[in-house]
């Protein structure tokens, strides 16, 4: 950093103090009014929560909502198809099938009392009252259930398509006809009847473009009102995506919750003062506004939905909190030494910025850049966490660069305090291992080598898992509830195959045929259905109801009739989500249960595979659903993993490089970031903790973090090596002097520990590695950084 | 004078009384036309049938055949509407070679994948629904009576009540809002009427679904009436015979 660059800092923020702080909070403000919407909503919560429903029914009017929701403000977002880029083959197709049939993946109700049948009156009575009940609200395209299915019979010639329940109330010979027809039909009897009639299941299709969680209100709203007997289970993407938004919520405020306490407590024991500690956290609650009002005025300005709040993003308060206190921690605990030495504070806190001023600004640089690698990410919302991060960490280092001396100048010190005048516990034992670090330094170089080694074997054991069902706690309620879905009904993920071709000819139907047969026969498929089994339906029922004729008729005049005489008694709106208005266009969906991410790859390219060796020119296909987007977004995680890594490694060496004028250093300075992503990936492997679309952005937050470690370190080795008299008690100086800011920097790291408090399964994760990672950064910067040094410094020290 | 004391003569008529006169409007002993009907969906894909068709007693018999499309050729339909029991449908599959009845019990079924349900094919009857004058009214130039007619309970309807436009010099519709049970609006039908003969016979229906933003359009051509259609063609063997023309 330039000296005239510097003295405007130090000019500023000491100078002109009050000016800064004021300009600085002004700033923040303008920033923080990007939550403006957001703060309405909340006061909402708060005042539906204190007064009376009709109190605040007067206050909290529509105009107050529409209000609120033209200010700026960040939107919480759960649609996993937004993480895939628009252009992707996968998310085109899967958008067109939408536009073709309607949404393809279905919400669930299930239903009944275990090992009590589901076939008697009352409990279809009360399917009628949710199903019918369901018909009625404007986010529902379709609902399929008993009560809502038609039924197609014959009867002395006479076909009749009338509907599966034709009341309310039925007779006990009227349940037990509903059940003869469904035996018959066991493929469609799987979809809406569990395993051993105890329970039954609802289909509903939402429309497109809905807000799952006004949906998934509504669903529990509706089964609240009628189901009080019942053991009730819900499922199915737009249920879980619709349960999303407000437990990414809680979880947000949980977790900050959490992080404020850990990271008070570990501040407040190291600096034992509580001036100090409120300085830091001033810093970190005005960065972290400034950050988030920024992600709403980006969202309100320019309508990017990669800038949404997702459950990628619930750790970035975390992350924020953590990254903004670092610098703080490092000013402070640099001001307190000074301050023991010089007794004076505005000389204390020239000399700390004029050492500290730099290497804050690097750390900041190089932690930007590792977050900003994740727009190279494929993950489109990983663009959006990138800058978002970026901007919050720039926020945070303008902060510590002005705002923090400029109110620390103001602050009347007590120059006889302890926190003052003696040392802490964590400063006396890195003034010992600064000793020792020299003295067993081949011994403690080889040992991390190898335990980097070791870890690196890890790595080949890592599996990729994006199933979102797995985020969610075993034993927790929407886990148990997707759980029985799976065991009992026909499975929450879909997977659809989309055929193109004149479906009225058996030829092609014939090729259908073979695919959904081929679908069918995997093990985890529950469920089945295309318009090839109405077709073989309708030959049945018109052929007398005799089961030899369940087969596609030979002719396309005989499917073209069988259509025909369906639309006589029944509409042909009732095969809408299976064939396209010009028998062109047909969908093969099935559903299935429990499935990992590796049985996902394998049998979308099995199924890829089989299509492909049967099909001719009569017909064309393509792959989509759920499944098919979980394969794809499993290699955009991949990809998006090892870019962040690759770029953000890439970008620290090129900074450390230019601003250390020598290789070198460059080199250095990412090593103990390329041991812990060894040891982080590694022991993910041996752990067996997942990749997935959350845990991904890992590497950019341990490089980003990690980094500061060793400029901090490279920076005051830098400083040293230009005073100290003899090379021999360089790295133990610098280690006694930036050792125990970087532990401390770690320590108040562990605020990450928060994380381990989230309801989301790979948050926690993240929780976890990322306290590991901070060790491991922290320890590698001061074994293998320190010693590397020690033992180059000869190198290093010359020009 | 006269046109004043016409006009006040008609204006104290009744809902049931404008109702009675459409229904005793002069009919043709017999019908033949062919007709193309085209469905439209809400994204703009359609589907085209041409259909040859032959009715007597105000429609209460008529037989129909496909032409078109191509796969359906030769399938024909044949509807008979008693007084006191219920219609009979019989359809023609000729891929199958053979004759299915087809359920009328639900009059609220769509007819043809159309938007038309047997109901809104039926003739109404008189006993069965209650007619309310509401006003006149001019439309497209024509001067109509205005009127509401509920369905009573007996007439077992999917509608809660219909706003009919007839055009008071011809007596014959020339608009229909429909009505679903919750009241909301479900068709808008619109037909255009030819004067053949002495007869006002229908040339064309077109029938908007507002709840599904579906339409069907039904256009007759070759229309013939009082030709001497034989009662005996309403059979089940004359629906094997597709007419020449």
């Amino acid at each position: 950093m330039k000296d005239s660059i510097k003295a405007w800092f130090t000019h500023q923020s000491l100078d002109n103090s009050k000016r800064t702080i004021q300009v600085v909070v002004f700033l923040s403000l303008i920033l923080a009014m990007g939550l403006s919407g957001n703060i309405l909503f909340a006061f909402k919560g708060l005042g539906t929560w204190l007064l009376s429903e009709e109190k605040s029914a007067q206050i909290f009017t529509s105009a107050y909502d529409h209000f609120a929701t033209q200010l700026p403000h960040f939107i919480v977002d759960e649609d996993m198809m937004k993480l895939l880029p628009q252009t992707t083959e996968e998310r085109i197709t899967w958008e067109n099938v939408r536009r073709e049939f309607g949404r393809t993946d279905m919400a669930f109700i299930a239903f009944g009392n275990r090992r009590k049948s589901i076939f008697n009156g009352e409990s279809l009575a009360c399917l009628w009252d949710v199903s019918h009940a369901l018909e009625e609200v404007k986010e529902v395209d379709e609902v399929l259930s008993i009560s809502t299915m038609r039924q197609m019979t014959n009867d002395g010639g006479f076909l009749e398509i009338s509907d599966l329940q034709p009341s309310r109330n039925m007779t006990m010979d009227e349940v037990e006809e509903v059940e003869r027809y469904l035996n018959k039909y066991p493929r469609i009897k799987k979809r809406i009847v569990s395993r051993h009639n105890d329970y039954v299941n609802i289909m509903i299709k939402p429309k497109i473009g809905i807000d799952n969680s006004i949906l998934r209100d509504k669903m529990v709203e509706i089964s609240g009102e009628f189901l009080s007997k019942y053991e009730i289970h819900y499922g199915g993407v737009p249920y879980l995506f619709g349960t999303l938004p407000t437990l990414i919520l809680e979880d947000v405020l949980i977790l900050m919750g959490f992080g404020i306490g850990i990271l008070i407590a570990i501040l407040a024991l190291n600096f034992r003062s509580v001036a100090a500690v409120t300085l830091v956290w001033g810093v970190i609650i005005i960065a972290l506004v400034s950050m988030m009002g920024f992600m709403g005025w980006v969202v309100t300005l320019t309508g990017s939905e990669k800038f949404h709040f997702t459950m990628v993003n619930s750790t970035m308060p975390i992350i924020l909190m953590t990254i903004a206190a670092a610098d703080g921690v490092h000013i402070l605990t640099k001001f307190f030494r000074e301050l023991r030495k010089q007794k004076h504070v505005e000389k204390a806190i020239r000399v700390t910025m004029d050492r500290l001023l730099l290497p804050v600004f690097l750390t900041s640089l190089t932690t930007i850049a590792a977050f900003l690698s994740l727009v190279f990410a494929p993950i489109e919302q990983f663009t959006g966490y990138g800058i978002t991060v970026s901007l919050g960490i720039a926020w945070a280092w303008l902060l510590s660069s002005l705002f923090l001396p400029a109110v620390i100048i103001h602050h009347k010190w007590d120059l006889k305090s302890k926190a003052i005048t003696h040392l802490s516990f964590i400063e006396k034992i890195v003034s010992m291992y600064g000793r020792n670090v020299v003295r067993f330094q081949k011994v403690i170089l080889v040992f991390s080598v190898g335990v980097v080694l070791i870890a690196a074997v890890g790595i080949l054991f890592i599996e990729v898992e994006v199933d979102f069902t797995k985020f969610y706690k075993p034993g927790s309620e929407i886990r148990d509830s997707v759980d029985f879905m799976n065991q009992e009904m026909t499975g929450v993920m879909d997977i659809d195959i989309r055929v193109e071709g004149n479906l009225k000819s058996p030829e092609s139907l014939n090729q259908m045929q073979v695919i959904q047969e081929f679908v069918d026969s995997h093990s985890h498929v529950c469920s089945t259905l295309s318009i090839v089994d109405i077709i073989k339906q309708m030959h049945r029922t018109i052929m007398d109801d005799d089961p030899k004729f369940e087969i596609i008729p030979e002719s396309k005049e005989k499917v073209s009739n069988l259509f025909t005489l369906y639309s006589m008694s029944g509409t042909l709106d009732d095969f809408s989500s299976l064939i396209d208005y010009e028998y062109q266009t047909g969908l093969i969906t099935a559903l299935m249960g429990h499935i990992t991410t590796t049985v996902i790859i394998e049998f979308v390219r099995d199924t890829e595979e089989m299509i492909q060796s049967i099909t001719n020119d009569d017909i064309q296909t393509n792959i989509t659903g759920i499944l098919v987007i979980m394969r794809e977004l499993v290699y955009s995680v991949i990809r998006s993993a090892f870019t962040s890594i690759a770029v953000s490694i890439f970008m620290i060496f090129l900074i450390s490089w230019v601003f250390f004028k020598k290789v070198l250093w460059a080199l250095l300075s990412v090593t103990p970031l390329v041991s812990a992503v060894i040891l982080n990936f590694g022991m993910m492997g041996l752990f067996g903790v997942d990749l997935s679309h959350i845990t991904a952005i890992l590497s950019a937050i341990i490089i980003g973090v990690g980094v500061d470690f060793s400029l901090h370190y490279i920076s005051q080795y830098r400083n040293t090596a230009k005073s100290v008299v003899s090379l021999d008690t360089l790295t133990r100086e610098v280690v006694e002097d930036v050792g125990y800011p970087i532990i401390l920097d770690a320590v108040s790291n562990m605020g990450f520990g928060a994380l381990l408090f989230s309801v989301f399964v790979p948050i926690q994760y993240i929780g976890g590695l990322l306290i590991f990672a901070m060790v491991s950064t922290s320890v590698a910067t001061l074994t293998i950084l320190a010693i590397v040094a020690e033992l180059m410094k000869k190198r290093l020290t010359t020009n | 004078m006269t046109e004043l004391i016409l006009s006040l003569l008609l204006f104290t008529q009744t809902g049931l009384e404008i109702a009675e006169r459409v229904g005793e409007r002069l009919q043709p002993k017999d019908i033949s036309s062919t007709a193309i009907m085209v469905l439209a969906n809400s994204k703009g894909k359609t589907r085209t049938s041409v259909m040859k068709l032959r009715s007597i007693d105000d429609n209460k018999k008529q037989i129909i055949w496909f032409v078109e499309p191509k796969d359906d050729k030769g399938v024909a339909f044949l509807k008979i509407e008693h007084d006191n029991q219920e219609s009979e449908i019989r359809m023609w599959l000729p891929a199958f070679k053979k004759v299915r009845r087809i359920a009328s019990t639900k009059r609220g079924n769509s007819f043809m994948g159309s938007d038309l349900t047997y109901e809104d094919l039926t003739n109404r009857n008189l006993s069965e629904n209650d007619y309310k004058y509401l006003k006149d009214e001019v439309v497209n130039d024509h001067n109509c009576y205005v009127l509401k007619i509920s369905p009573k309970p007996k007439a077992k309807s999917d509608y809660s009540h219909h706003v009919n436009w007839i055009i008071k010099e011809s007596l014959v519709p020339f608009k229909e809002e429909s009505y679903d049970k919750h009241g909301k609006l479900k068709k808008v039908k619109s037909f255009v009427f030819k004067k053949i003969q002495n007869y006002y016979v229908i040339k064309q229906i077109s029938v908007k679904d507002v709840q599904k933003n579906h339409t069907t359009n039904i256009q007759f051509n070759h229309i013939q009436v009082d030709t001497g259609v034989d009662e005996k063609l309403f059979h089940e063997k004359n629906l094997k015979r597709l007419p020449r023309n």
